[in-house]
């Protein structure tokens, strides 16, 4: 097989949402010596990026999206132990690490998972802690994993005051320089993320995506 | 018959499964096998469908859904049972009728069957749109005033007194009984005191409806939400507001707001959970009735193409098959002062009106802003009644609509069309309509009459 032939058969079992494949596919071009990094882009990240475009058309829904954050969660296990050993700084590190939750009092979990998927399908090492997680939980959780990024769901406008809450006891705690926050939910708007001091919010998941990237490359 | 006693245990005794897995192993997989199986496909131009086989497959495929997941208790992650015999229960004794309000303003929502002789009835509100207080009595009055609106909802107050509300912190309490003094205050005002509610939206969490379930407050003709999360699951909290009303005596209403395009994948697989869930609320959520209102998984609005046939779909199934009392939510992209909320308000009065299904709205720029007013209530009233005198066929139906989206298909954007908030489209005081919105409704009435609508 040709490098081209191993990263279309990596991305295509990205795009079916094929775990057991994507994970054999990305062995087999890591045995046939195809340097890490290119299986991680060529292969895992563009059938990511199909994947996204995909349900941006409407053409995938949230189960292709969750599946196929499945497949690349499990053959980024396989790709990140060489890829860390020949690039372990720089290129080859994960564009960051995310803790992600919808805060306390909302169960609303639909556009937090596709947020989570999508990032987790862009690169970046995602923890979901699901619905309704206490804002202490998200902060010892944060810290205890040294993650980069925190993001914030809020669908219930009476639950979005708990953001706020979260980023006022990392000044308290003097931690706030650490972490990069990203609010969203449908009532969360440009202005609102703002005055409580976060990072960014983004109107869409694909948005949402680039603006991680961007405060990561920033 | 199966209570909520014997819900409980199985839902703290059943077997475990991770959330993941139930989502995607056995709603999706189950949804997507059930699509395949009985060849369910839906079709952009025929919105509202005229397809008597479709629509019982619809059924049939949302009935296996529910006999074989049951439901997902999400507090205990457990698995809850439910036997087919139990559905079929469910299915037999689902209310046919059910009184709301007292008096002369008393109502009765009836499960309505495909063509059926009597007219929708009309919920007015903005149900769950974040609503400042100081404007609050006022937006619910201007529904609660309009001549065709049967019963009364609102939305929900997001501060009191200048503080800002919180979900299940003890303000919750009090939004929620503020929110039910300025409904009953504004039924006495339009004179309709009798008027029966779905209310307690600033109940988010179980406390406000604990704090609410008192004459003063909800009465027992009235009815409050009680929602299913998607997909087919229930939480403890959940089943608290259920078993909370039951011995009050008061009205439940089962709330599964399916995502289309979330997990039962595009139109068709939605319609089957949309039918598995109000199956399964029958007996979790102890319904009398249901709410229908699927949401777009991008742009939330219940007035795009693929929403538009689930409610149709749903509706239809449930008309058809085994009429239950069903409440459609109107939710459109646009706000008030804008004629394409008004377009958007129309399709879906037109599409629930033949569908089977009662009507509920209008909770205008997706519930998300104040930006809703009593007119388009009016305007979906009007549209809906004429539909039905019309006795308009399921064929005309699908061509009024055709001929409607494209005037407003443009604003499922990011930016969406917002428009403006109440307080800038009607005079605050007298409660009336700001002359330049009026005269939008005016227009775009005329427009409708021209297409051939009698209105």
């Amino acid at each position: 097989m040709t490098d081209q032939e191993h990263f279309q058969a990596i991305a295509d079992a990205v795009v079916d949402g094929d775990t057991d494949l994507a994970t054999e596919a990305t062995q087999a071009a890591l045995d046939a010596d195809v340097d890490p990094l290119q299986v991680l882009n060529g292969g895992l990240m563009s059938g990511a990026e199909e994947v996204g475009k995909r349900f941006e058309r409407g053409e995938y829904f949230l189960p292709e999206l969750m599946l196929a954050g499945r497949a690349l969660k499990a053959a980024m296990e396989v790709v990140k132990p060489p890829l860390l050993e020949k690039y372990s700084e720089g290129e080859g590190k994960v564009k960051g690490k995310v803790v992600a939750a919808t805060v306390q009092t909302d169960i609303h979990d639909i556009g937090k998972n596709i947020v989570a998927s999508m990032m987790t399908a862009a690169g970046f090492e995602v923890t979901d802690m699901g619905v309704d997680v206490p804002i202490k939980s998200i902060i010892d959780k944060a810290e205890e994993l040294g993650a980069q990024i925190i993001s914030l769901s809020a669908l219930l406008t009476t639950s979005m005051p708990f953001m706020k809450d979260l980023i006022d006891l990392l000044v308290a705690r003097g931690i706030r320089q650490k972490y990069v926050i990203l609010v969203g939910g449908a009532s969360v708007t440009e202005d609102w993320a703002k005055a409580i001091g976060a990072d960014g919010t983004a109107r869409n998941a694909a948005e949402a995506v680039k603006l991680a990237r961007s405060k990561m490359n920033a | 018959m199966l209570n909520y006693l014997e819900i409980l245990d199985r839902a703290n005794t059943g077997p475990y499964m991770t959330e993941e897995n139930w989502d995607l192993e056995k709603v999706a997989m189950t949804t997507k096998r059930l699509v395949k199986k009985y060849k369910l496909e839906w079709n952009p131009n025929e919105i509202v469908t005229d397809d008597p086989a479709l629509s019982e497959a619809i059924w049939k495929a949302g009935y296996e859904l529910a006999v074989t997941l049951g439901a997902y208790s999400r507090s205990t992650e457990r698995l809850i049972h439910i036997t087919q015999d139990e559905i079929d229960y469910g299915i037999r004794t689902a209310p046919q009728e059910v009184v709301m309000g007292e008096g002369k303003d008393a109502r009765t929502l009836y499960a309505r069957r495909l063509n059926d002789e009597r007219a929708p009835l009309f919920f007015g509100g903005s149900p769950g749109t974040p609503i400042p207080e100081r404007i609050f009595l006022a937006n619910v009055m201007s529904y609660m005033q309009e001549p065709l609106i049967d019963l009364a909802t609102c939305g929900t107050l997001v501060e009191v007194d200048g503080r800002e509300v919180r979900t299940g912190n003890p303000i919750e309490i009090v939004s929620t009984r503020r929110e039910l003094q300025y409904m009953r205050q504004g039924l006495k005002r339009v004179g309709r005191a009798g008027m029966g509610m779905l209310a307690a939206q600033s109940s988010v969490s179980e406390l406000g409806d604990l704090a609410a379930a008192h004459p003063d407050y909800l009465r027992p003709c009235d009815s409050h939400l009680v929602p299913v999360l998607n997909e087919l699951k229930m939480d403890h909290r959940n089943i608290s507001r259920a078993v909370n009303s039951l011995e009050y005596g008061m009205v439940n209403a089962s709330l599964p707001c399916v995502i289309v395009g979330g997990l039962g994948g595009g139109p068709a697989g939605s319609a089957v959970v949309n039918v598995a869930s109000y199956l399964i609320a029958n007996i979790t959520c102890l319904a009398d009735y249901h709410i229908l209102h699927p949401i777009h998984v991008r742009h939330i609005a219940t007035s795009t193409r693929d929403v538009l046939w689930v409610i149709n779909a749903t509706g239809q199934a449930f008309a058809r098959h085994a009429p239950h009392i069903i409440v459609a939510d109107i939710y459109p992209k646009s706000g008030a002062g804008t004629k394409k909320l008004l377009y958007e308000t129309a399709a879906n009065a037109i599409v629930n009106a033949v569908s089977g299904n009662h009507l509920e709205g209008v909770g205008a720029a997706d519930g998300n802003a104040p930006n809703c007013s009593g007119l388009e209530a009016r305007l979906m009233a009007e549209v809906a009644l004429a539909t039905h005198k019309m006795k308009m066929s399921l064929k005309d139906a699908n061509t009024f609509v055709q001929q409607l989206l494209p005037k407003y298909e443009h604003v499922f954007t990011p930016d969406g069309n917002p428009g403006l908030p109440f307080d800038q489209v009607y005079d605050t005081v007298k409660i009336q309509p700001q002359d330049f919105w009026q005269k939008m409704y005016e227009e775009v009435k005329t427009e409708l009459k021209e297409m051939g609508l009698s209105l």
